[in-house]
């Protein structure tokens, strides 16, 4: 009896090991570990890879940059001068917020064993992410046995933390940053924390339907942009949009934080090879040309439509393609990859002026517009284009059409549904006095010097 | 007087003052500015007095004739005249520019 149960547990973990091969921020083999670990272990110190791990940190550390300060001032240079500082508090304070909540629950929820649809609490707090210096054994993640699973849950923190930075695009210039907080702390938990085990926990549904999304196409740009769309929809219209201009405080700060994304990216797209290995470096590749292409067909795009190409639209475009190549870049090659920055940017350009148009919504700096859309162009184009050679899976556009809905669905109905209970605790919008003398002095007593 | 006249006779002045009184001014100002140049004349009148400084008297009479004096006659012409021909050197208007979105109005982008 014991034999066949051990002979069961062999295949279960073998055909979870080849599932895994299809993720996202999939696994490199392990040669090391006999059977394929189908939950978070001690392991010999040895058995972790040195190089992966260096790498691992690296990635963490451009990741995080991103956020600090890249997110901050490509947002902070979009808004209006009596914004600026409101909306770089909001993503330093969802750094902090979200770190502790992964701490205490997020990563657990996302990243253990549970059902198809959520994790465990086995890692709450970070339980069991231990380091026995004399007994020579360290806690390794069964998503990435060859890094210290310390290493592995900050990688994914940092996922985490721009996520929900990212949903600040979308509501800068009225939401109260009080209930910015709350409500960005229950999203992580409710939203955030479910999809990623969906799509990247091995016993994830989509996961498990092979659904391919290497570094986040679906997990955080749709799931983010579509979040933005409906606290943008929920919050209602900044006062005066759409009959006074909203001049920008200052687009250079915008070019500098597109500057920080396009090189964190490298570490957020590179990185979820989860190995310093050959695909991290095609990773890294596909990364680069997908925002050049981006770039430029962006700018060509509002060329030929409106006669000038813009700095804005360059950094807008960089970033599409950058979100378009994030679910693929694993799984596609080079000329896939600028086949792919270059339908991201023009993709993203009309969801950012005709599409906006269209939906009458006020996402104030086009948080669905560029991640939205190119989350969606990206994902399902990695259904045509991904290449069995590349990464071990080919694509289907069902599947992944399926993933991108469901993803879509899920966070527009429980963002709702969360924005609807802080609104109902404590109120959303900010009065419309504060509204006028910006949210700087009214929300924090702040203002820029000069 | 020309403006070069009037100022050698407020730098000359000016010097007057800073030996004889210690008074420093502004040479060009006093040059350009008819109040500035008026009050230095009081003070430069009433130091000649107190100090017994005829050439200080001398030279601020000189400084108030220059003030009054009238502009040389080639450069005086007929108001009419001189609109008449700033409107011919008007350069022609630009072509209208062709009519754009506003910028910023409904969206960033």
């Amino acid at each position: 009896m014991r034999a066949v149960s051990h002979w069961v547990f062999v295949v279960v973990s073998l055909c979870l090991g080849l599932c895994t091969c299809a993720l996202a921020q999939s696994v490199p083999e392990a040669p090391a570990i006999a059977a394929p670990l189908t939950r978070p272990a001690l392991v010999a110190q040895d058995t972790v890879n040195a190089a992966h791990t260096g790498w691992m940190m690296t990635s963490t550390a451009l990741v995080l940059l991103m956020t600090l300060p890249g997110i901050a001032l490509f947002y902070a240079g979009m808004v209006r001068r009596k914004n600026v500082l409101n909306t770089m508090a909001c993503v330093v304070a969802i750094a902090g917020l979200v770190s502790l909540l992964w701490f205490a629950a997020g990563y657990s929820l996302a990243f253990t064993p549970g059902s198809a649809w959520l994790g465990g609490w086995d890692r709450a707090g970070f339980a069991g992410l231990d380091f026995q210096l004399e007994a020579g054994k360290l806690a390794v993640s069964h998503i990435a046995p060859l890094i210290p699973e310390s290493v592995y849950a900050m990688f994914q923190l940092t996922f985490a933390i721009i996520t929900a930075a990212l949903l600040v695009g979308a509501f800068v210039e009225r939401m109260r940053f009080s209930a910015m907080l709350v409500f960005v702390g229950l999203w992580t938990l409710v939203v955030y924390a479910p999809v990623a085990h969906w799509v990247w926990e091995p016993g994830g549904w989509l996961a498990q339907m092979g659904a391919l999304d290497f570094a986040g196409g679906s997990v955080v740009h749709v799931n983010a942009g579509v979040a933005g769309l409906v606290c943008a929809w929920f919050l209602g219209r900044r006062t005066g949009y759409g009959r006074e201009p909203f001049e920008p405080y200052n687009l250079g700060l915008t070019m500098a934080g597109a500057g920080m994304l396009w090189v964190g990216w490298f570490g957020f797209n590179a990185g979820s090879a989860v190995a310093a290995d050959g695909r991290a470096g095609l990773a890294m590749a596909v990364t680069h040309l997908a925002a050049a292409a981006g770039a430029l067909s962006w700018m060509l795009g509002e060329w030929v439509v409106r006669g000038r190409p813009s700095l804005l639209g360059l950094c807008s475009g960089l970033v599409a393609g950058l979100v378009a190549i994030t679910p693929a870049a694993g799984f596609v090659t080079l000329r896939s990859a600028v086949v792919i920055g270059l339908v991201a940017g023009l993709a993203c350009y009309w969801g950012a002026t005709g599409l906006k148009r269209l939906l009458r919504v006020d996402d104030s700096l086009d948080v669905f517009g560029v991640h939205g859309v190119g989350g969606i162009v990206g994902s399902l184009l990695t259904g045509v284009l991904a290449s069995k050679t590349v990464g071990g899976a080919a694509g289907s556009l069902l599947t992944q059409a399926i993933g991108v809905g469901a993803v879509a669905a899920y966070s527009l109905v429980v963002t709702a549904a969360l924005l609807w209970v802080v609104n109902f605790a404590m109120g959303l919008r900010v009065d419309e006095q504060s509204e006028q003398t910006g949210l700087d002095i009214a929300q924090h007593r702040e203002r820029l010097g000069g | 007087m020309s403006d070069s006249d009037k100022l050698a006779i407020a730098a000359h002045l000016h010097v007057l003052l800073r030996r004889k009184t210690g008074r420093v001014t502004d040479t060009e100002w006093m040059a350009a500015n008819a109040d500035y140049a008026q009050e230095i004349v009081r003070f430069a009148r009433q130091r000649a007095t107190e100090d017994n400084a005829p050439d200080l008297a001398e030279w601020a009479d000189r400084l108030e004739h220059a003030l009054h004096a009238s502009p040389p006659a080639a450069q005086r012409r007929p108001l009419l005249d001189a609109a008449a021909q700033a409107v011919r050197a008007r350069p022609a208007p630009p072509p209208e520019p062709a009519p754009e979105v506003p910028r910023y109005v409904g969206g960033i982008r």
